[in-house]
């Protein structure tokens, strides 16, 4: 049972700007069902790729059952046994379960596809995973639980040694993940080697014998699951000192500017409540698929809300669509600025009138270039945007001056909530800083500022008050005094625990 | 406490007995609803003009639907990788005039014709490698090889159309176009024959599958371990194919090259598809829609002349066939997918 089964040395990965991996060693035993552990951008999801092809490593050896692989693909991953349960769903909509499970290794008969052979021996996986589906239902037909069933069980009829699992059960209901359980308990004894990684903490308890840790792309620590506490797991993944330094400025709080009654918007956003004052900035931490980002979609009219009061300044308001909330005074500023919130090959002086057209322009639709031109003036000069001149593309700026335009061109509006999601992501600590320091200015303005962030030393170094978001619903609500990463990460991970619903049902 | 109720709903929608299968499978919805457009079309032609059923125009009228059958064939393929051929039309004047060419400076006509697929087969796998390899858009890559593949029908006889194809290439203007086997025309036969086949590759074999798939969602193909580069390239070899023959069947028919033969093709190929129930945005569509599609663009030509119609009316409502079809496909879906989050919400 020692046998290592696979054996990652000193691998190393870059993606353009960031050290994905730093020497990360890895082991695998057969029979062993190993968590692999960290935040968000730890490398979990990148270790996994390249042991299953999808990336290759720049550095670092690799041997799979004692052999050394040099040249890992997909293909010659699923050849030696290696088969990977990928985090977002891996389908083809179009054909049905059976096709799906066998794509890539269909069996034929004399080059004919052999479809009853198939759908026997789907239907036979499934029942033996006791999954209910009809192998020839069309995958696009099922609902987002049973194609991450219809996934789990392609891995598994591929008579893998290795499975590789990325966030399985974030998908799935209690009895899913029941019998999930039941099945990897059963792999690991007929010899599997399993890689389980989940950001529901609460769930290794039920299978895993081994825990590895890594932070930002480096290996922290391994040992075994008995040994351990979730409060020293946790304790190993936040692991370091906030050492950055956050620009704050003080102001006192002034009257409630936004608040949010019961707003439910499907899954991700359960009953969530929660108010802005004036001069504060809130932040909302969570994992990756909280429900934050849904969360401000569905304050800023995006998707559409099943219920949920919104008042700003006191009075009721009705956000159906975002130029609801441009109206009332809630503005967002998107995670991809790029994509979603500055049009890159229009300048400056363009991209800041365009939401605005509407007071700019007469009633005929001629646009009043010179007001055009005093407006841009002004948010240039409020927010101390560094550019030549404003008819230079949008794109051409930095990150920071970038997402100053984006605000820039809500603030002529007198908006009163800026929503930030995900501001300083993909951009260099210079501009970070710039970030923050613009948030701190629109603080020191008197307007409410909601900060979505992973990264949780910004968060502590920037937020006046914290909400804790998981699996779509705001599990604390943190004043910055008594927050600490430890804090925040066990009720980010607060799930509901669906393994003991499960048994209640 | 369990969450997701409504999927056991959903399934026993999906229930299928064996009537409701056939209408469940892949794109057949949209076949039987055009099938019954197209029925539609015939009778009012009938009754328009009773000569429309002569035997004369009903075997005139398949061999008219013959080409449009084949062009579609190989588009039909190309869209469900979710990719298009631009390059049908010129691939068939390019065909048209090599074999022409060839034929009149006197080489045997089936050296000829084999010469034809082999460069029509070039232009084929140029296309395939331009987009999995060096992953040019298809749109931009068959943009490219339309107009190489137009310049080339051009430059083999020096700009000009060609003379007659002469008295040795009767056999061959037989087997494409004048000739008939069991009462029909050879060039139905032709079409069927090639319909047959590669309905059969790409409902009944691996290679079929992955072409679905790779349409479907290209990064799940990949990490299935199906070669993206070769299932793409086998898509434009099929439409290389049928587009040579199209080519062949018109150097047959008029007995000489003509540099613009075909042009325009591409579209009319993707029109057959699309009214057929192909999705341009790949994964969805069979074989059979393309040929009801095909029949329905040939029954209006014909149709409309027979009823006196001039060709700017033939292009109006052709045209607004195509629209019609495609709305009719979206509404369905759009149905479809609401009944879905509905089934879900019940919750």
């Amino acid at each position: 049972m020692d046998k290592y089964i696979v054996e990652l040395e000193n691998v190393s990965k870059d993606f353009p700007g960031v050290k994905a991996l730093d020497n990360v060693s890895f082991q695998l035993k057969s029979g062993e069902v190993l968590a692999l552990l960290g935040e968000n951008g730890a490398g979990k999801s990148t270790l996994m790729k390249i042991l299953s092809g999808v990336y290759t490593k720049d550095s670092g050896t690799m041997k799979i059952f004692g052999k050394t692989i040099d040249d890992m693909d997909p293909v010659k991953a699923q050849e030696l046994g290696i088969a990977i349960i990928h985090q977002e769903l891996n389908m083809c909509d179009h054909l049905t379960v059976a096709q799906n499970i066998f794509l890539g290794r269909e069996l034929t008969k004399k080059g004919v596809l052999a479809d009853k052979e198939m759908n026997e021996e789907a239907g036979k996986i499934l029942r033996g995973l006791n999954i209910d589906i009809n192998p020839e239902t069309i995958v696009g037909d099922l609902s987002v639980s049973k194609q991450q069933m219809v996934e789990i069980a392609k891995a598994l009829s591929t008579k893998a040694k290795i499975l590789i699992m990325d966030e399985p059960t974030s998908a799935l209901t209690s009895k899913e993940i029941d019998d999930l359980f039941t099945i990897i308990k059963r792999l690991k004894n007929e010899g599997h080697g399993i890689v389980y990684i989940s950001h529901r903490l609460e769930e290794l308890q039920y299978i895993v014998d081994r825990v590895m840790i890594l932070r930002d792309g480096q290996y922290i620590t391994s040992m075994n699951y008995k040994d351990t506490s979730l409060k020293e797991i946790i304790s190993y993944m936040v692991g370091r000192e906030i050492t950055e330094k956050f620009p704050r400025v003080e102001r006192r709080v002034g009257k409630k500017i936004l608040e949010v009654k019961n707003l439910n918007a499907g899954k991700m956003v359960r009953a969530i409540n929660f108010s802005l004052y004036e001069g504060e900035i809130v932040g909302m931490a969570g994992l990756m698929g909280a429900g934050r980002t849904e969360t401000t979609r569905a304050l800023f009219g995006v998707d559409p809300k099943e219920s949920g009061e919104i008042f700003v300044d006191g009075g009721e308001v009705k956000i159906m669509k975002p130029i609801d909330a441009i109206k009332s005074g809630i503005v967002l500023v998107p995670e991809d600025r790029k994509k979603d919130g500055l049009c890159t090959k229009l300048s400056i002086r363009d991209n800041i009138a365009l939401p605005n057209l509407d007071i700019l322009a007469n009633k005929l639709g001629i646009v009043n270039r010179k007001k055009e031109e005093e407006v841009t003036i002004r948010s240039v000069e409020n927010l101390g945007i560094r550019l030549a001149n404003a008819e230079v593309d949008a794109g051409s700026l930095s990150g920071g001056n970038q997402q100053k335009v984006v605000v820039g061109k809500w603030l002529i509006r007198n908006s009163r909530v800026v929503i930030f999601d995900e501001p300083t992501r993909g951009i260099d600590v210079a501009s970070k800083v710039e970030i923050y320091n613009l948030m701190n200015e629109l603080k020191s303005q008197g307007i409410g500022v909601l900060f979505v962030s992973s990264e949780m030393p910004e968060i502590l170094g920037i937020s006046d008050r914290i909400l804790v978001m998981a699996d779509g619903r705001i599990t604390k609500e943190l004043d910055i005094q008594e927050a600490t990463q430890d804090i925040i990460l066990e009720y980010a991970t607060k799930f509901d625990n669906k393994m003991k619903e499960g048994k209640g049902a | 406490m369990r969450r997701d109720g409504g999927d056991y709903h959903m399934e026993n929608i999906n229930e299928p007995n064996k009537f409701m299968k056939l209408f469940s499978k892949r794109g057949m919805g949209q076949v039987v609803t055009v099938t019954i457009g197209l029925l539609v079309l015939i009778v009012v032609f009938g009754i328009l003009n009773p000569n429309f059923f002569s035997n004369r125009n009903i075997s005139n009228l398949l061999r008219q639907i013959a080409p449009i059958i084949l062009i579609g064939i190989g588009q039909s393929y190309v869209l469900i990788t979710g990719n298009i051929d631009l390059s049908i039309g010129s691939v068939v004047g390019m065909s048209c005039m090599i074999s022409a060419t060839l034929m009149t400076k006197g080489m045997n006509p089936w050296l000829a014709v084999g010469i034809t697929y082999i460069t029509a087969l070039i232009i084929g796998v140029l296309n395939g490698q331009l987009i999995s390899k060096a992953k040019l858009p298809a749109f931009i890559a068959t943009l490219g090889t339309m107009t190489i593949a137009r310049g080339i029908a051009q430059i083999v006889n020096n700009n000009y159309n060609t003379d007659s194809i002469g008295e040795a290439a009767e056999g061959f203007r037989n087997f494409f176009y004048y000739g008939k086997t069991f009462g029909l025309y050879n060039t139905i036969w032709i079409a069927l024959g090639i319909w047959v086949v590669f309905n059969f590759i790409l409902s009944k074999t691996r290679t079929g599958r992955h072409i679905y798939a790779v349409g479907s969602n290209i990064h799940a193909a990949h990490l299935s371990g199906v070669n993206i580069a070769s299932t793409v390239t086998k898509t434009y070899l099929v439409s290389a194919v049928c587009s040579a023959t199209v080519g062949l069947v018109i150097t047959a028919t008029s007995g000489m090259g003509t540099m613009d033969a075909g042009t325009t093709y591409e579209l009319y190929a993707v029109a057959a598809s699309v009214i057929g129930g192909v999705s341009t945005l790949g994964g969805q569509g069979i074989l059979l829609g393309t040929i009801v599609g095909a029949s329905i663009w040939g029954v209006l030509q014909n149709g409309l002349q027979f009823a006196g119609a001039p060709v700017a009316i033939r292009n109006i409502v052709i045209g607004i066939i195509v629209i019609i079809s495609v709305l009719l496909d979206i509404i369905v879906r759009a149905n479809k997918n609401k009944a879905k989050i509905k089934a879900r919400a019940k919750v």
